[in-house]
């Protein structure tokens, strides 16, 4: 039996265009805000740092037999991350003390400066995208008939490459894009702002809002690390569901589906 | 066989970030591009340094046990020296240039001749930390307007004592309105004692809007200016390393 196909108009033009335009701008405020950690690799759960007690650290220390060893600390918890994290290339062939590899920041090289650069003028551009987008951001607001698809959805996606495409987001769609945007990145969007001192003169609430400055730093980079989860997940889906047919979708608007009629 | 699949995802992960951090680095390295970087400064400026907000103020119990200090070693001229060891007898705060009157305050004047201010603030670093300290000493406006600041002036340059290792002194500067902020503080006091070395002894600025490189410390002269660049860089030792001039966020 053939099955028929068509195709459904999927992404409006403006969706397409901050879907791209927004990625870019993440991976950059990433890669340059790892840059902009190296500079105290610490995080603190309180408004002002007690350097002490940091909730987290990446930093490098001698060993007994004299060689450095790269750590992650969470409280009194510490994993050995020599190589990557704590003590790794430098970006010109050797190894050194640094929270987050070269090969990882913007630039590659350290250098605060440039970090913060990339940075702020990315940041606007996220800013820029995500009010141009904000009212197809309601197409996101899950359904009822959506959560009560949605146990048969996640059954469905035990297998992904066996989901087949449909004119409409499904619930787990709907609900991740829903955590990310409405969740996930205003907590980052706010937090990164609460680091502004003179943010923080206009708007107290703001950097209270997360248990103060320090721990708004700790909101902002847990932030980036749910957005970095979910990119890998976002793309294995991507891949696993029809690689071209999703592509495509994302750049001419266009997603072909099996046996839907169109009107 | 689970293991080399892992390690091959792990390897075009890192290989794709590579890609992009040499490509984000040889824009970085363009002249051209590194500077249209800093068009969103303008930007920050127009929208968070409109009006006066006061930075929060904080109680005395939230004060860091220790001020953590950053930026130079403290200075180490011979007459710095002198001064640190005789209470700065023999100091002098000079503020000139485009002012109607240029006058020198040693700390007794200083004290006799204004109100005492203080505030708990937060100290914000660019690096990321923050430290929280009592900082008492003359509102900036009340010191400049002692000397009548003249139309013309557009910046407030404050010249350090401190080098970097080049010998390169540190300064900064404010625009008149930032510098008429009711915050902005010449402190020395930190925590209700003199300014320690390591801190800025022993005259600092204290700017709590903007971000602690904006805090000259070891300040020895204030001059009015009616625009920043020539030797004047642009506007303080930090911002001719690249960092802003506005430093609010």
């Amino acid at each position: 039996m053939k099955t028929s196909k068509t195709w459904v108009y999927r992404h409006p033009l403006a969706v397409r265009v901050t879907h791209w335009v927004s990625a870019l701008a993440l991976i950059v405020l990433a890669m340059s805000g790892m840059q902009i950690f190296n500079a105290h690799p610490a995080l603190y759960a309180s408004d002002a740092s007690h350097f002490d007690h940091p909730a987290l650290s990446i930093r490098s220390e001698l060993a007994p037999d004299a060689s450095e060893i790269g750590y992650v600390q969470i409280g009194s918890w510490r994993v050995n991350t020599t190589g990557v994290l704590g003590f790794g290339p430098d970006g010109a062939g050797g190894m050194t003390e640094r929270a987050f590899p070269s090969w990882a920041t913007i630039p590659t090289y350290q250098d605060l400066a440039d970090g913060r650069r990339w940075h702020i003028f990315f940041a606007w551009i996220f800013v820029l995208c995500a009010a141009v987008y904000a009212r197809f951001a309601l197409n996101l607001v899950p359904t009822r008939a959506d959560l009560r698809a949605l146990p048969s959805t996640l059954r469905e996606h035990l297998v992904p490459w066996r989901v087949a495409a449909s004119a409409h987001l499904n619930s787990l769609q709907k609900l991740s894009y829903f955590g990310i945007v409405f969740v996930v990145a205003p907590i980052v969007i706010l937090s990164g702002l609460a680091l502004s001192p003179a943010v923080d003169a206009h708007a107290h609430w703001l950097p209270q809002m997360f248990g103060g400055r320090q721990f708004a730093r700790l909101w902002h980079f847990a932030g980036m690390i749910v957005l970095m989860l979910f990119f890998v997940v976002h793309i294995l889906m991507v891949v696993l569901t029809g690689l071209v047919n999703n592509l495509r979708s994302m750049i001419s608007g266009w997603l072909e589906v099996p046996g839907a009629q169109a009107p | 066989m689970k293991l080399k699949r892992r390690n091959f995802l792990g390897i075009i992960a890192a290989t794709s970030l590579t890609g992009c951090a040499r490509l984000a680095t040889s824009l970085n390295d363009n002249q051209g591009f590194h500077n249209f970087l800093l068009t969103p400064e303008r930007l920050n400026l127009a929208i968070l340094g409109a009006g006066q907000p006061l930075a929060q103020e904080y109680t005395i119990d939230d004060v860091s046990a220790d001020f953590r200090a950053n930026g130079f070693d403290p200075p180490g001229s011979d007459q710095y020296a002198r001064w640190s060891k005789s209470g700065w007898r023999g100091y002098e705060l000079r503020v000139d240039g485009l002012v109607d009157r240029p006058q020198s305050y040693d700390l007794v004047a200083l004290r006799q001749k204004f109100a005492m201010r203080s505030q708990i603030t937060r100290h914000d670093c660019v690096e990321g930390w923050s430290v929280i300290g009592k900082w008492s000493g003359v509102r900036l406006s009340d010191l400049l307007a002692n000397g009548g600041v003249k139309p013309l002036a557009q910046y407030v340059v404050f010249h350090c004592m401190d080098t970097d290792m080049m010998g390169t002194y540190y300064y900064e500067s404010l625009s008149v309105s930032q510098a008429a902020h009711p915050q902005a503080l010449l402190a020395y006091e930190l925590n209700d004692k003199p300014i320690p070395i390591k801190n800025g002894a022993p005259l600092r600025l204290k700017v709590p809007t903007q971000l602690g490189y904006k805090s000259a410390k070891y300040v020895q002269r204030i001059e009015l200016v009616a625009s920043l660049g020539g030797s004047l860089g642009s506007g303080g030792y930090w911002e001719d390393q690249g960092y802003e001039w506005y430093a609010g966020i």
